[in-house]
């Protein structure tokens, strides 16, 4: 018994730090901004082809995510400045539908650069196989991935908790015009928290590119489960994401042992049931869109 | 004191949404180390001119200078930078978060240290620490420091966001309402604050109030809006008696209690 669920609780805890990885850099740029990124994903597949280049030019794995993660922030910074950057004064809806465009033309240049189809991406042989914890038997790269996820939210977490960077970006959330009339120049802050999201979805797709495999399509096929985490864990809560994230992997790797079926609508039946019950989401604040 | 040089000088703003002018052509001119209200019937364009005045809005026309430069379309963090502190009409504090926390955002901005990642050596700690005791004691709120602000009274609330303007060591402080939604005992509290501002820290006050007796208490000279337009501009012993005034607050919520 255990050593049938155990594989699938594993599973679901990568999935689900994914998922958390993915939505609280959604969660940072919508509350920070109103801006819903669509492109988000798109940021996570350009990473990974990113990382896929380095190494195919004989980068190391290690090397190639460090690289591809800083560059893809780069493209980020310039995308928010240049673009998103101009609709922060107007509706949700306009930054919603630049994104939308954007992760669109992003898709098929990723078709016209790296073809339809995935590209081999491999990661390096001792990170491939499995570890034995007792006598269960778990893929090691899964457990390299959540170990890796876990720095990855722990460094996020001190950098706002500790930081004065930080303690301006959480304060931002809350009240914008006063961070500014507290002489924080807001601009700069609303490029580093987009920033930082990105960084964090660049990480989370390079990995998943090793897991899940990589064509055009694999950010965006982890974005909707992200968006879901969102809503269930509630907006603008951090710990919110991280328990939605957990709650929908777990729920759907378990699902998928037990009624494979139903493993595709489960997560929509979660965020169905919380909004019933509670429609600002687990750990949320009414009215990020007041 | 009418000697003394102009610190803040709007000239002929203007500044319209949509239809509605909510500022239409002021004038307004702040004298250093003064004392000076603006008041005016609701929707008279009291904040909006602050608003403009502080780069939260860029007006339509007309020109801002503080202490002789033009700040018109300087963005409104750099002209915190400046010299020019405020308050908002509505509370803003940061709830989440301690007493000492809301100040030191402003304190670490006056140091220049707000968007840098380097620690701080430790002299320049001792120095924040320091500005950090000296702001809680301004407003005696000193027992209050590690509470969260959420948990504190309106009063003690107003008082966390007056040391908050004050924390980015400002010349000139722009108090939006400062007593609104307050008792008496906490009217008087504000009241001696801000009298601390100008007569111990030698700052220029300007704020926005619609309690009559604070005005007549505080203010040194005072400007009367309605509809957008600045109607009377004065001493307050002659801007509070004007017939005037007192038909352009008649029909709107407040009543003058001169």
């Amino acid at each position: 018994m255990i050593e049938r669920l155990a594989p699938e609780v594993v599973n679901g805890i990568v999935l689900g730090s994914f998922y958390a990885i993915v939505a609280i850099g959604l969660s940072l740029i919508m509350n920070l901004t109103g801006t819903i990124n669509l492109a988000h994903g798109s940021f996570m597949t350009l990473a990974g082809y990113l990382a896929f280049a380095i190494m195919s030019r004989g980068g190391s794995f290690w090397v190639a995510l460090g690289g591809a993660a800083l560059l893809t922030m780069v493209v980020g910074v310039a995308v928010e400045r240049l673009f998103i950057a101009r609709l922060y004064k107007r509706i949700p809806l306009y930054s919603l539908l630049l994104t939308f465009g954007l992760s669109l033309i992003a898709e098929e240049s990723f078709r016209l650069i790296w073809g339809p189809s995935s590209v081999p991406f491999a990661v390096p042989t001792n990170l491939q196989g499995s570890t034995a914890l007792g006598n269960i038997v778990l893929p090691t790269y899964r457990l390299v991935i959540m170990g890796a996820l876990v720095i990855v939210i722990t460094a996020l977490l001190l950098f706002l908790y500790r930081t004065r960077l930080g303690l301006r970006l959480r304060g931002a959330v809350q009240d914008p015009d006063m961070m500014a009339a507290l002489g924080t120049n807001t601009r700069v802050l609303y490029t580093v928290n987009f920033a930082v999201g990105v960084l964090l979805a660049a990480i989370a797709g390079i990995f998943a590119a090793g897991l899940l495999g990589l064509q055009p399509t694999m950010g965006n096929s982890l974005l909707m489960p992200a968006f879901i985490t969102v809503v269930i864990g509630g907006m603008g809560s951090l710990i919110g994401s991280i328990v939605g994230g957990l709650l929908i992997g777990l729920t759907v790797s378990i699902t998928t042992l037990y009624l494979p079926a139903a493993s595709e609508i489960v997560m929509y039946v979660l965020m169905a049931v919380v909004l019933l019950v509670r429609p600002r989401g687990l750990f949320g604040e009414a009215g990020i869109f007041g | 004191m009418s000697a003394a040089p102009v610190i803040l000088e709007a000239t002929g703003v203007r500044l319209a949404f949509g239809g509605v002018r909510a500022v239409d052509g002021v004038d307004l001119r702040v004298r250093e180390r003064e004392i000076a209200a603006l008041i005016g019937p609701n929707g008279a364009g009291k904040t909006s001119l602050f608003n403009a005045l502080t780069g939260f809005f860029y007006p339509d026309a007309g020109t801002v200078r503080f202490r002789g430069e033009d700040v018109t379309r300087m963005p409104n963090w750099q002209r915190i930078s400046r010299g020019i502190g405020r308050t908002f009409q509505s509370p803003s504090i940061f709830p989440e978060m301690s007493v000492a926390q809301n100040l030191t955002i402003g304190i670490q901005s006056s140091f220049r240290l707000s968007l840098s990642l380097r620690p701080p050596s430790a002299g320049r700690r001792r120095e924040l620490e320091a500005r950090l005791v000296e702001l809680l004691g301004f407003v005696k709120l000193e027992r209050l420091r590690d509470r969260q602000v959420a948990e504190l009274s309106h009063g003690d609330q107003r008082l966390v966001e007056i040391a908050m303007s004050l924390s980015t060591s400002p010349k000139l402080i722009m108090l939006d309402e400062p007593t609104a939604g307050l008792a008496e005992a906490d009217t008087s509290r504000i009241l001696s604050i801000v009298r601390d501002l100008h007569d111990r820290l030698g700052l220029t006050v300007l704020f926005v109030e619609h309690n009559m007796r604070f005005v007549a208490a505080l203010a040194q000279t005072v400007t009367m809006m309605d509809r957008g337009r600045v109607l009377l501009d004065g001493p307050p012993s002659v801007v509070l008696k004007d017939p005037r005034a007192r038909d352009a607050y008649l029909g709107a919520e407040e009543s003058v209690r001169a």
